[in-house]
């Protein structure tokens, strides 16, 4: 692109507007326009990404020559120009149609990577759209209709994007739609508008979220439609004999799906030997004279053009189809072979004209098309599915695509072997009768607890009915056994075994079943007690509001350490000063969680401080994780609410050890490397923890936290089974 | 489980049995002592199959001294295909139970078409080119010239069956006509040969009616069976059909002018004999002087459809003097065909009997009756001798031989009717001289005289009485049974009136009525959206089903309904049919969910089954009158009228309604099963229409749900699906029991409690 175009224009804020006189001047990325009168406002410096469009005027004798580069292109707002002449509007304009190209190219490759280059880096409208879909959606659906102006003004100092805002506010965004509060917009609101977090570090732990949700978009292909929009007809328009057939990408895709025929001469002739237009003019022909249901005209017409008679006969390559597919139908269905095992098979024979039966004359057979078969046709197409995954636009490719996948089709029918076992094993399994029957013994499939509160909910009903004495044994559960103790019982059990030999079965089943019952209750146990209903949660017991705290509380402190171990090994100081930034916001949420614990009724307090403490518990345990290092802190046994001091305290410390050497040692520049390669890990953090062995079970939105307690569970009934006698007190203080 | 009835240990693949099986085999076993024929009706989704099975076999079993065959007879092949695979798991019940002395053969027996494995052969089209194909390879001359020039194409699979001789023996088992392709791939013998060899020691043969009620078939195929056999035809609601049409013949232009090129075709060979073979000429005439009874002995892949009248009246008599040259048998055949050409050229619609139609023969073309009785055996003598084997091309003058035959052999139970166009389209010409059939006795006679006990069951035989006398014997046990439900899991609707409340039907002057075919398109969108997978719908006719597609199609109904379910349609294409269930079955499989539309009388209706997800609601629209208007109809209401002193009205509306509830008894098939069944007509509303469905529709079909519209079946659809969708107890509330185990049947002792259940 050559340099730069400056030209004289009047800028006007609408086009019958006088306008200020000036100069335009434009470079590759952007326009700058200086009006002749220094002190006038209208002077302007903007980038050409911003640019959606232009427009401008048809050059006539005594019509201004306007060029509007539009903002939006629905709003249509935007810098309208008013050039001396044509020839120089020309110029301008092929200029910026030239820049537009431009950069609409490139933020589509380039969206990618730039999201998480800069921290204040300008973000592709895509992307854009794309968080702020995310903070948009609905997953409590609290409505809080402030909060999305709220958003638009933390996004727009961060930003300084007006365009965007514009956008968004034109759109009604902010005005009209009632904005569902979500999860993530209260962490976005809470770290990234107070400052805690940065937009950018905000967004990196969640690029799978972004990612993941284009690629789910994308992936999801959609059937053919289920009405026949091949079945065209023809529209009149009343006053004159011409009809009109409309056909659109969909219909030809359809057409070609369902009508071989027709496909396969569209790759013969288009376009050697007719262009594509004239053979829809053909087929909408063949159409009309098939709907008109004249077969004599249909043959008459077929005898004249070959073509033509392509698109009126039967469909060959559709009749060898159906004789390829009659093999493999199911035999119990097969009513072709009643064919040849008729009486009837000598001609005449049978009651001829009986009433049900049609006539028709055979020299015209070939010509008649019924919606029968038009419709199971297109039944059956549908009921395949669209195998080509190209767009629709082109009907060449479309055609070709087709074909392509059909081969593909053929091929694979060939190497498939195991399919006429199946059907027959289909077909025994068809002929019992399934209710004289013992149900057979079905393949299952492996648990997999989508919810755990479902699962402990359920178990309610279990604990309640069978174990009474159980309950007593949960009681126990906070008072401490050592680890002397522990062993010497093991060891005693052990002994016991060496001498009386293991017994058979080494677990009697009902002690298993009193473990693992214990177990799973012991988890369960809260809401044990408060034996109510088992579709209700604790957590819902609570007031709202309070429960709406708690679980923000739980997502915030989720976040923050995540921030947290994703800057660790603190290396740079602004990996310090942003993990310092953490830890002062941890610290402000000990005083709430404080505060709530001493809110609510105290028929709840038990409830909430048994919530409240895995939150704390878990602060710390990821903390002695990763920190092996450090000293261990805190009593064993007891969580204490005073445990999250503790926790803040081993966070200054490590800051305070990592300060000294990071001032000396490296440099800003590759601080920023690190920074990202630490987003990275933790978003790979973010996947993992899983594995982490202590979960809060009963909050929503924690789905991980399924997998760890179907590890405890089992690691219950191993425990079980080594150790036959073990009473449930011991072990289940160890646990 | 196994049990005793009297004295007969009965083995039952399954662990529980429904009490009515019970009862129906109690029933079944009666009639098998008194070795005599026995009429059973019991609803469909109630396992008949099984237990007919279940128990012949076994009773086969408790006699080893004088063990019984079995024939059992279906209406297509997909329904023989079912039937093996039930037996085949009994048969392996029975094999665990027994061990070897359990062992029987049992197999399929179809033509070749279905069971011919040589690829050259089967790729022809249809059924007469295969048989074409195969005689030109095994026909005994073609062989024995194929010995000397080693050019002449064999079948290779019939030389190996032929060089193992006797050691081509199916082993013990059962056999569908898929395991007998594949044994006979795998051994390289013929499986059509080898079937119809081993179906004289089999033990269980399953074939489709014909090949015992089309004497044609019968007489080559059947005539091995021993008389200590048990005969089942199955689903039998229409045997008096099949009877008719077996008899019936029409001859059109088109045949006439066929059999005109075959008898030319024929002259020149004759000639070309007489100049080459003379020998062979006269060796067929001293043939014939001694009687047609050793066509028997000719090789099995010689063997021609036999006569299609009864062979017994012809085989004593030896060929009439005047057709034993070949010559002068075609001479006679030339003039018998210029006769009917001469008659089809009729301006009136014409009727007359048999005899005054050889009458007329005989004094117009001089072709006497005795003549006419032996044309179809001279004809084939004549085309064996001629060394004929593209048989398929021959197909014309064979037709009109099998008239002449029928013509010559009946004098009662038929009349001869010549039409010069079709009612409803007067201005297309196509003359057909029908030759029809009014009397099922006459074709089912030879099977009732033969076997000892001959069974016929189906879900609707109602009323029950009527089919002895439409068939003309005297059953041992006659008997319907209901059905005994654990819940109410059918749920039979009449819908009077549409969603304007204005009546529907399909009565002649109303179902072209806009109102009417809206009002059937707006239920029929109603049920689509409530229903879950598979709904089936009945028309009365192809031609009205198209019809009302078509109006539907314009209207946008069809679009709507589209929206919910796939749509597919019974065409009279069977290929394009099959291919249109497949598809359907597995619409309803993936949970898309489908509609099939079918008609009444159509191949569907006949065999298919829609049960479970296949068919939550049956509706059919309107009553399946048969065309009254048919000339051949008419007339078989008047035979049945004098002879039988069944009124019209009784008959028609008895046939309608035995097609109507066989085409809702289609979606059930166990008691697990559940279904509901709409008879969108205002005329089922009717004490006389609604009186002869079947029993257990009937009890089901309560009295508020005799007059509904639109919306309130709409209404009691959802409740029922609701209700259905609950668990149950399978066993049946105490009291009632609908599954009995092993115990509950010893409980029951000699079964002479088991009255109590019903």
């Amino acid at each position: 692109m050559s340099g730069e175009v400056l030209k004289r224009a009047r800028y006007k804020t609408s086009v019958k507007d006088s306008g200020v006189a000036g100069v335009l001047k434009m470079t590759e990325d952007k326009f700058v326009f200086m009006p002749n009168d220094p002190t006038s406002s209208a002077r302007f410096d903007v980038e050409f990404r911003f640019i959606k469009g232009h427009k401008f005027s048809k050059g006539g004798s005594n019509k201004p020559a306007l060029l509007n580069l539009t903002q939006d292109s629905e709003k249509g707002g935007g810098y309208i120009f008013e050039f001396e002449n044509y020839p120089d509007r020309e110029v301008c304009r092929e200029f910026v149609g030239k820049a537009l190209a431009k950069f609409s190219e490139a933020s589509k490759a380039g969206s990618e990577q730039s999201a998480v280059k800069l921290f204040d880096e300008q973000l592709s409208t895509i992307e854009m759209e794309r968080r702020i879909k995310l903070l948009r959606e609905d997953r409590h659906s609290v409505p809080e209709e402030k909060f999305g102006v709220l958003l638009l003004k933390g996004i727009l100092p961060l930003f300084g994007e007006t365009i965007i805002a514009m956008k968004l506010i034109d759109s009604g965004i902010a005005s009209k739609v009632k904005w569902d509060c979500s999860e993530l917009q209260k962490l976005h609101k809470q770290f990234v508008l107070s400052g805690v977090l940065t937009e950018a570090e905000f967004w990196a732990t969640r690029k799978k979220l972004l990612d993941g949700n284009t690629s789910r978009t994308s992936k999801q292909r959609v059937g053919f439609k289920s009405a026949m929009i091949s079945d065209l007809k023809p529209l009149t328009d009343g006053r004159t004999n011409r009809v009109t057939f409309n056909l659109t990408p969909e219909i030809i895709h359809q057409i070609f799906a369902e009508k071989p025929a027709v496909h396969q001469a569209f790759l013969n002739f288009v376009p050697n030997k007719m262009t594509e237009k004239d053979f829809w003019n053909k087929y909408c022909r063949a159409e009309y004279l098939h709907c008109t249901r004249n077969t004599v005209a249909a043959a008459a017409e077929a005898a004249e053009d070959e073509e033509l008679a392509v698109f009126l006969k039967h469909d060959d390559i559709l009749a060898s189809e159906a004789r390829r597919k009659i093999r493999r139908v199911d035999p119990t269905l097969d009513m072709e072979a009643d064919q040849g095992d008729d009486y009837m098979h000598l001609p005449d024979h049978g009651i001829f004209r009986d009433g049900s039966k049609e006539i028709i004359d055979p020299q015209y057979e070939q010509y008649r098309r019924t919606l029968s078969q038009d419709l199971n046709r297109h039944a059956a197409v549908v009921l395949e599915g669209r195998p080509i995954d190209v767009e629709l636009e082109d009907t060449r490719t479309v055609a070709e695509a087709l074909a392509k996948s059909k081969r593909v089709e053929a091929a694979n029918e060939k190497s498939d072997g195991s399919v006429t076992r199946e059907r027959l094993e289909r077909i025994s399994r068809m002929t019992e009768i399934e209710d004289l029957q013992a149900p057979r013994d079905l393949p299952f499939a492996a648990l997999c607890i989508k919810d755990p509160r479902d699962y402990f909910d359920s178990q309610q009903a279990n604990a309640l009915k069978t174990l009474g004495d159980t309950l007593a044994g949960s009681k126990q559960i906070k008072c401490s056994l050592s680890s002397q103790e522990a062993y010497g019982s093991l060891r005693g059990f052990i002994s016991e075994i060496k001498s009386v030999g293991l017994s058979d079965p080494i677990v009697k089943p009902d002690i298993a079943l009193k473990v693992l019952n214990g177990l799973t209750q012991n988890i369960s146990s809260t809401k044990f007690h408060l034996g109510k209903n088992p579709q209700e949660s604790v957590l819902d017991r609570l007031p709202i509001i309070t429960k709406e705290e708690l679980l923000h509380h739980w997502t915030s402190i989720q976040e923050l350490l995540r921030h947290f171990w994703s800057s660790y090994p603190i290396t740079t100081t602004y990996l310090y000063t942003k993990a310092s930034r953490l830890k002062d916001a941890m610290s402000q949420i000990y005083p709430k969680l404080q505060e709530i614990k001493e809110s609510v009724q105290s028929d709840f307090r038990h409830q909430v401080s048994l919530l409240v403490q895995p939150m704390l518990q878990r602060r710390r345990e990821t903390l002695k994780r990763r920190r092996r290092s450090e000293p261990q802190e805190g009593p064993g046994g007891e969580r204490t609410m005073g445990s999250i001091g503790t926790d803040l305290a081993v966070m200054e410390r490590i800051l305070e050890l990592v300060k000294p050497i990071l001032e000396h040692s490296k440099t800003e520049q590759e601080a920023d490397q690190d920074h990202h390669q630490n987003q990275a890990r933790a978003q790979h953090a973010h996947l993992t923890s899983t594995a982490h062995p202590v979960r809060f079970p009963l909050v929503p939105g924690s789905r991980e936290n399924c997998s760890p307690l179907c590890g405890l569970v089992k690691m219950g009934v191993l425990l079980a089974f080594s150790l036959s006698d073990l009473r449930e007190v011991g072990w289940r203080r160890r646990v | 489980m196994k049990f005793q009835i009297e004295d007969v240990t009965v083995y039952f693949p399954y662990d529980n049995i429904y009490p009515e099986q019970y009862s129906y085999m109690v029933e079944l076993k009666r009639a098998l002592d008194a070795k005599g024929h026995a009429l059973l009706e019991m609803p469909t989704g109630t396992g008949k199959t099984i237990a007919l099975l279940s128990l012949i076999t076994s009773y086969a079993l408790s006699k080893p001294s004088n063990p019984i065959k079995l024939l059992y007879c279906t209406r297509t092949v997909h329904e023989m295909e079912k039937t093996l695979a039930e037996l085949r798991l009994l048969h392996q019940y029975q094999l665990r139970h027994l061990g070897p002395a359990a062992r029987i053969l049992a197999l399929g027996l179809s033509s070749r078409k279905n069971l011919c494995i040589n690829p050259a052969v089967v790729s022809a089209e249809n059924r007469d080119s295969v048989d074409a194909g195969c005689r030109k390879l095994t026909a005994s001359w073609v062989r024995a010239l194929a010995v000397e020039n080693p050019n002449i194409p064999t079948c290779q699979f019939f030389e190996n069956y032929e060089k193992a001789a006797s050691e081509a023996v199916l082993p013990p088992g059962v056999y569908t006509l898929q395991d007998l392709r594949a044994f006979g791939r795998d051994k390289g013998w013929c499986p059509y040969f080898l079937a119809r060899h081993m179906v004289q020691f089999a033990n269980v043969v399953v074939y489709s009616y014909q090949y015992l009620l089309d004497p044609k078939v019968a007489g080559i195929i059947s005539k091995e069976m021993q008389r200590e056999s048990v005969v089942v035809f199955d689903e039998a609601h229409n045997i008096d059909n099949v009877c008719i049409e077996a008899l019936s013949v029409s001859v059109r232009r088109q045949t006439l002018e066929g059999a005109t090129r075959n008898l030319s075709k024929m002259a020149q060979e004759i000639n070309r004999f007489k100049a080459t073979d003379a020998g062979r000429l006269r060796a067929e005439y001293n043939r014939l002087v001694e009687g047609l009874a050793q066509r028997g002995n000719l090789p099995i892949s010689d063997t021609w459809l036999a006569n299609p009248a009864l062979p017994d009246d012809i085989l004593k008599e030896a060929v009439p003097g005047n057709i034993r040259r070949a010559e002068h048998f075609l001479s006679v055949l030339r003039r018998l065909v210029q006769y009917l050409h001469g008659r089809l050229e009729t301006e009136n619609v014409e009727k007359e009997g048999p005899v005054a139609f050889v009458a007329s023969i005989n004094s117009q073309a001089g072709i006497d009756q005795k003549m006419l009785k032996f044309c179809y055996d001279r004809l084939h003598s004549l085309m064996l001798t001629l060394e004929i084997t593209d048989t398929d091309e021959f197909l014309h003058i064979q037709t009109i031989c099998d008239f002449a035959t029928l013509v010559g052999t009946y004098t009662r139970g038929f009349s001869i009717i010549i039409e010069p166009f079709d009612e409803r389209m007067p201005h297309i010409p196509d003359p057909v001289l029908q030759l029809s059939c009014h009397d099922a006795s006459l074709a089912i006679k030879p099977v009732f005289e033969r076997f000892q006990s001959v069974v016929i069951t189906s879900g609707t035989l109602s009323p029950i009485d009527l089919y002895p006398r439409l068939l003309n014997f005297n059953p041992v046990v006659s008997r319907s049974f209901t059905m005994s439900l654990t819940r109410n899991c059918i749920c039979p609707m009449v819908l009077t009136r549409g969603s304007d409340q204005l009546p529907v039907s399909t009565k002649f002057d109303m179902r072209s009525d806009p109102g009417v075919v809206r009002n059937y398109g707006r239920l029929l969108l109603e049920m689509v959206s409530v229903v879950p997978d598979g709904i089936v719908c009945f028309f009365v006719s192809y031609s009205y089903m198209d019809g009302i597609v078509n109006t539907w199609n314009e209207s946008g109904i069809l679009k709507e309904i589209m929206q919910h379910k796939l749509v597919f349609i019974e065409t009279q294409d069977v290929v394009e049919t099959t291919l249109a269930l497949d598809n359907y079955r597995r619409a309803c499989d993936c949970g898309r969910g489908a509609v099939f539309f079918s008609v009444a009388r159509g191949k569907v209706a006949e065999g298919i089954d829609f049960d479970r997800h296949y068919g939550r609601l049956v509706i059919m629209f309107g009553v399946p009158f048969q065309y009254t208007l048919s000339r051949i109809l008419l007339a078989r209401l008047e035979y049945l009228r004098e002879t039988f002193q069944i009124k019209e009205g009784d008959f028609l509306t008895f046939d309608a309604l035995r097609q109507a509830a066989q085409c809702v008894g289609r979606v059930i098939r166990s008691k697990a099963d559940y279904g509901m069944m709409i008879f969108a007509d205002k005329r089922y509303s009717r004490h006389d229409k609604r009186s002869k469905l079947p029993g257990w529709i009937l009890s089901h079909l309560r009295d508020a749900h005799l007059n509904l519209s639109t919306d309130m079946a709409l209404h009691i659809a959802r409740e029922f699906l609701r209700k259905m969708a609950q668990p149950y107890d399978k066993a049946g509330v105490s009291g009632r029991k609908t599954l009995l185990s092993e115990e509950d049947l010893e409980k029951m002792g000699d079964g002479t409690t088991n009255e109590m259940l019903f």
